[in-house]
């Protein structure tokens, strides 16, 4: 359970503490939490489980219960490798001194943690709406002015989708009579009612992932909010969903999937040639890298859905890629917007010249973003395509679409901004802590391209019990 | 050594380089990084070169495993047989050449050590490609020289005046090579569908083991492989880029974009041969895409007044030329074409290169002329280099193209009579541009005049040893009317020593019928070239200011308007469907329908207010369903209402 208390622990006491302080501190904290998480790596045999706390059940079925599996264990490290990041990303940034924004991002993380760790449906889903509310504050506190329009968008939209996935649980759970995660896997449904529920979680996921057309509270919050409000938002919250699909709807479900398979397949697949047509000509580059990041992540929503482990592979490969990834984007895109009072390509040109050391890691960041050879992305990428492709060849074709569609936004981006004749005087080159944010992600990065195979086996072993549920839903049926 | 070690050794060389110079370049010396760069490529030379000598069968190297999901697993690994090593020899040793002429020809270019990093990273992406042992490797170093391409076209980003148009040019190369890399992934995934392995020997065995997999989707797999190499080699229709693509420094232009990156296609055509040799269809389609590609480029070659574009369209007409031989399953060929091509090309490319350093960077033919003189190395090369690529008797291009003529005749007599008008412009567009570069009288003014001088030795260099290997290249390859034995010596070598290459019959004629296309090929080019001697320096005619081009001049000289038509064609679509889906989709559809439907759900809010069913359970339930509503319904009236 250290775990998760950590985290409300150190964003408790850097509430207490003078604001420089509890950004130093807050610095150790993330890296205190990093390190309590390669311990629980090392404990860890992905043919098994972990149980961080159990309780018998209480009433309405309540139960206590936390633990991991080797793919929640994946999300715990993403979730505790990423905060370091993201705090180290905005280090020089104003708000970093202020020990509200330490302590919400700790709570960011508690609220994380809990999401992926919950082994009963009602904990997983209070954990879920909680993170809401450090993100709310971040984004209402830290954000622009004219902000709160948006805001109130965004916290309203979720907050309706979540209560699909609360409708899902209690029906779910009240067959089950508990809400242990093991009690609702074992329920078994018919094709309607399971149909019904996972509509139920489908609301809340589509609108958090987002899938098209469900997205459109995500353009508008990732360019009024905060860099670090976005980096939360866009590297760690929307995985949520992603791991919720996966560890909740599906094996909780799966009875309805080959009804409900398709129309999300299709909507990922819209969403990734949607995205992506947006973002050609998009001015403003943080609302590029948000249509960027829909195209993105429809692909990785249409391979869950396929539900088999190979997609899953890719499919966790992918969402730390794009964990990485959106933070390289985005701090490419704050220190553009920071230094020059601007976000519109068509302002800006000619930076490479005057910041090199930034024009050559955007540079790596921007190839990261196209899945190019040796990074993570191109395995990812890779194995989630070929298998839309073995499901419908159309879908697998227009799915390669953003293989071209991604370099023509991706390069036309870098290029209005970098390339050409300098537009301004002056552009401070990157400072210390970014340029090690770009290190940092690009050594993951490479490193992940090069051994995705480690992921891949490590989570295997879980994949493959998640999908036995459809394997012996379909014995049933026989 | 043994071979792996070696092979290893020659791979991993200008990643080295690469890294060295790349991390430390900016302190060190220009001379220790050009230094560094091209030693480790002659020392990966002859690493290759040791390799080459004992290369007599199909060796497998395995790495280590880079995927595996269920049962299709995927390995770092490499295969060395004579086509990849003979491509090695090619890359490495080409390379090396290029990379010394760059220490000159960069020398004054801040960007030195940067330069000499993506050339070495580049050689190195392009040794994967063609050592991997199974299409997945391919693919790495396929997308690996694409993107050191992009990097070396857009090379001179910050250029004042040309900084944008040179990363306009570097992006439309990286595009269009994407549309041919997606064919290639669709082509891995067919693969794998039929196979279920990526391994060049695995699909060849399992072929043999079970001839039922040669069906219907082998069609799918090769047409989906070649539009890869129509990306990558420049043809019909993706070749608008390599034009522009000579937007970069010179050297790249000789060694990415004419002897070595623009021949993967035609590499992994001749790789994947088992499987083209059981689709006639697709090689049918290569055929003609080969053969019209070699037509329009030359075509369109001719009233080209930019050195280099000539000799670009010049490249992509050759490489038509390749896919012909292809198309008719002559591989090893098309091989032989790639190998003197890549001699004479290179030198071609270099020469100009050495002739715009001495034109203090001007690239316009017509402001040259009368250059024999003031460059007589460079003028003697490219002499060679011209005569080589217009087939002229006994040079390296004479013995090549008559090998693909030769097949073109056996195919069908009408293939092989049009094929000689494609040769024929060659020769033509050829001698005009040395005859304009050359000869004549200077017409860039005299202040240029004063300044243009003889390169250095680090720059002519190369050139005298690539025009040596573009006399004698033809030599790998006599045909057997002046040898008794050891003719067609690579053909042989390739046919012998890699794995699942076709044996292609080596003699396709009678004595008699290679002596007539040979004295056919000859005289015309003779004939040719003292046309073009007349007209060029004897009736001293120019080329034609712009404004004077008339009929088919024009359309040669505008490119037959295919960047235009495509831009009018699928461009502007796109950006038109970009503006259209954000102005209309996104904000007035979905974002009006989000409130339209949220205002819906706050309505619905203000009548479940009412629901009183007396049972606590819902009651909880629908307070928070309520609240929910309510807080929207007075958020949107009160907040957006006008949003």
């Amino acid at each position: 359970m250290e775990l998760l208390i950590l985290p409300l622990v150190i964003g408790l006491i850097s509430l207490i503490l003078p604001s420089y302080w509890s950004k130093i501190f807050g610095g150790i904290g993330a890296i205190a939490s990093l390190a309590l998480a390669f311990i629980h790596l090392n404990g860890f045999d992905p043919l098994t489980q972990t149980i961080l706390a159990s309780s018998n059940k209480m009433a309405f079925g309540l139960t206590f219960n936390f633990g991991y599996d080797a793919f929640g264990l994946v999300m715990v490290m993403l979730t505790n490798a990423i905060i370091p990041i993201i705090l180290l990303s905005n280090w020089n940034r104003e708000l970093a001194n202020n020990k509200l924004f330490t302590a919400l991002v700790f709570f960011m993380q508690l609220g994380l943690l809990g999401v992926f760790t919950a082994q009963d449906g009602i904990l997983f889903y209070i954990f879920w709406e909680f993170t809401l509310l450090p993100i709310f504050l971040l984004l209402y506190w830290f954000g622009a002015k004219e902000n709160n329009k948006v805001l109130f968008k965004f916290f309203i939209y979720t907050l309706v989708g979540s209560l699909g996935m609360l409708l899902a649980l209690i029906a779910l759970g009240s067959s089950a009579n508990s809400f242990a995660y093991a009690d609702l896997k074992n329920v078994q449904l018919t094709q309607e009612v399971a149909c019904w529920i996972m509509s139920g979680f489908l609301l809340a996921f589509a609108i958090k992932i987002p899938l098209f057309p469900f997205h459109t509270w995500q353009p508008a919050t990732y360019t009024s909010s905060p860099m670090a409000g976005t980096m939360l938002l866009s590297a760690l919250m929307l995985k949520m969903a992603l791991f919720g699909m996966i560890k909740w709807m599906l094996p909780l479900t799966s009875e309805g999937i080959e009804i409900m398979r398709w129309p999300v397949i299709i909507l990922g697949t819209i969403g990734i040639v949607y995205g992506a047509i947006i973002a050609i000509k998009q001015n403003d580059i943080k609302t590029l890298f948000a249509f960027a990041s829909i195209s993105h992540l429809g692909l990785i929503a249409a391979g869950i859905m396929l539900f088999n482990t190979a997609a899953w592979s890719g499919a966790v490969v992918q969402i730390i890629n794009h964990s990485l990834i959106s933070i390289g984007l985005f701090l490419a895109a704050d220190i553009l917007e920071k230094r020059t009072g601007t976000r519109q390509l068509s302002e800006l040109g000619g930076i490479a010249k005057l910041a090199p050391r930034f024009g050559f890691w955007f540079a790596v960041t921007v190839f990261a973003a196209l899945s190019v050879p040796f990074s993570a992305g191109f395995i990812g990428e890779f194995i989630l395509i070929k298998e839309l492709f073995t499901f419908h060849v159309i879908i697998g074709i227009l799915a390669a679409t953003s293989l071209i569609l991604g370099a023509v936004y991706m390069l036309r981006s870098y290029q209005l901004s970098m390339f050409g004749a300098p537009k301004i005087a002056a552009f401070e080159d990157l400072t210390w802590n970014e340029m090690a944010v770009f290190i940092i992600l690009s050594l993951l990065i490479l490193g992940i391209g090069l051994f995705s195979s480690l992921i891949i086996e490590y989570t295997e072993p879980t994949f493959r019990i998640l999908t036995e549920t459809l394997t012996s839903n379909q014995q049933i049926i026989e | 050594m043994a071979v792996d070690k070696l092979i290893l050794i020659l791979l991993v060389l200008p990643l080295l380089g690469a890294l060295v110079n790349g991390t430390l370049g900016k302190k060190l010396s220009n001379a220790l990084v050009g230094g560094i760069a091209t030693g480790v490529m002659l020392l990966s030379f002859c690493c290759a070169v040791l390799v080459f000598n004992q290369t007599n069968d199909t060796k497998i190297i395995h790495l280590f495993n880079l995927l595996k999901l269920n049962d299709l697993h995927i390995n770092a690994s490499l295969q060395v047989d004579a086509l990849s090593i003979w491509m090695t020899l090619i890359v490495t040793g080409i390379g090396t050449l290029i990379h010394i002429f760059s220490i000159g020809y960069m020398s004054h270019d801040k960007g030195f050590y940067k330069f000499f990093t993506y050339l070495n990273l580049f050689i190195f992406s392009m040794l994967l490609l063609i050592l991997g042992s199974n299409y997945f490797v391919l693919f790495f170093g396929w997308e690996g020289v694409g993107i050191c391409s992009y990097l070396l076209i857009g090379f001179h980003y910050s250029d004042a005046e040309k900084g944008m148009a040179n990363s306009i040019a570097a992006r439309k190369a990286f595009i269009m090579n994407r549309i041919g890399d997606a064919g290639l992934l669709i082509g891995l995934f067919l693969i794998i569908a039929q196979f279920n392995t990526l391994e060049f020997t695995g699909i060849a065995e399992k072929l043999s083991l079970d001839p039922t997999l040669a069906n219907g989707a082998i069609i799918g797999i090769t047409l989906c492989l070649f539009i890869a190499a129509t990306g990558k080699s420049a043809q019909i229709p993706l070749f608008t880029w390599l034009p522009d693509a000579m937007a970069g420094p010179t050297p790249v232009s000789a060694l990415i974009h004419a002897a070595t990156m623009v021949t993967a296609g035609i590499y992994l055509v001749v790789r994947s041969n088992f499987l083209f040799e059981l689709a006639p269809l697709t090689k049918d389609i290569i055929l003609a895409i080969g053969f019209a590609t070699s037509m329009i480029a030359a075509f369109i070659a001719m009233r080209q007044n930019d050195i280099k574009k000539v000799l670009a369209y010049s490249t992509v007409s050759q490489l038509g030329l390749m896919f012909v031989a292809l198309g008719m399953g002559a591989y090893t060929v098309a091989i032989f074409h790639v190998t003197t091509h890549a001699f004479f090309k290179a030198l071609l490319f270099l020469g100009s290169g050495s002739v715009i350093h001495a034109m203090s960077d001007e690239q316009d033919i017509r402001l040259m002329g009368g250059l024999a003189k003031k460059l007589p190395i460079t003028h003697l090369t490219f002499l060679i280099g011209t005569l080589a690529i217009a087939g002229f008797p006994l040079l390296s291009g004479f013995y090549s193209k008559d090998e693909i003529l030769g097949h073109a005749l056996a195919h069908s007599p009408i293939l092989y009579g049009t094929l000689m008008i494609s040769v024929a412009l060659t020769a033509v567009y050829m001698f005009r541009l040395y005859f304009l570069v050359f000869h004549g009288k200077f017409r860039g003014g005299e202040q240029l005049e004063s300044h243009v001088h003889e390169s250095k030795a680090i720059m002519t260099f190369p050139l005298v040893v690539l025009a040596i290997l573009s006399v004698f290249g033809g030599l790998l390859n006599l045909p057997g009317i002046f040898l008794k034995n050891g003719t067609h010596w690579l053909q042989n070598f390739l046919n012998a020593h890699t794995a699942g290459l076709e044996k292609i019959h080596a003699e396709h004629a009678s004595k008699t019928t290679i002596l007539t296309l040979m004295a056919v090929a000859s005289t015309m080019t003779i004939l040719i070239l003292i046309w073009a001697y007349y007209t060029y320096v004897k009736k001293n005619k120019l080329a034609i200011a712009d404004k004077d081009l008339k009929g088919w001049q024009l359309f040669s000289n505008a490119k037959l308007y295919i960047d235009e038509v495509y831009n009018f064609l699928i461009v502007k679509p796109i950006e038109f469907l970009s503006k259209m889906a954000y102005s209309f989709i996104e904000i007035k559809v979905l974002n009006q329908g989000v409130f339209g439907f949220a205002n819906l759900f706050g309505k619905a809010g203000s009548i479940i207010r009412y629901w009183q069913t007396g049972l606590l359970s819902s009651y909880l339930f629908w307070m928070v369903i309520g609240l929910i509503g309510l807080i929207s319904y007075y958020i949107i009236k009160l907040q957006f209402w006008n949003f």
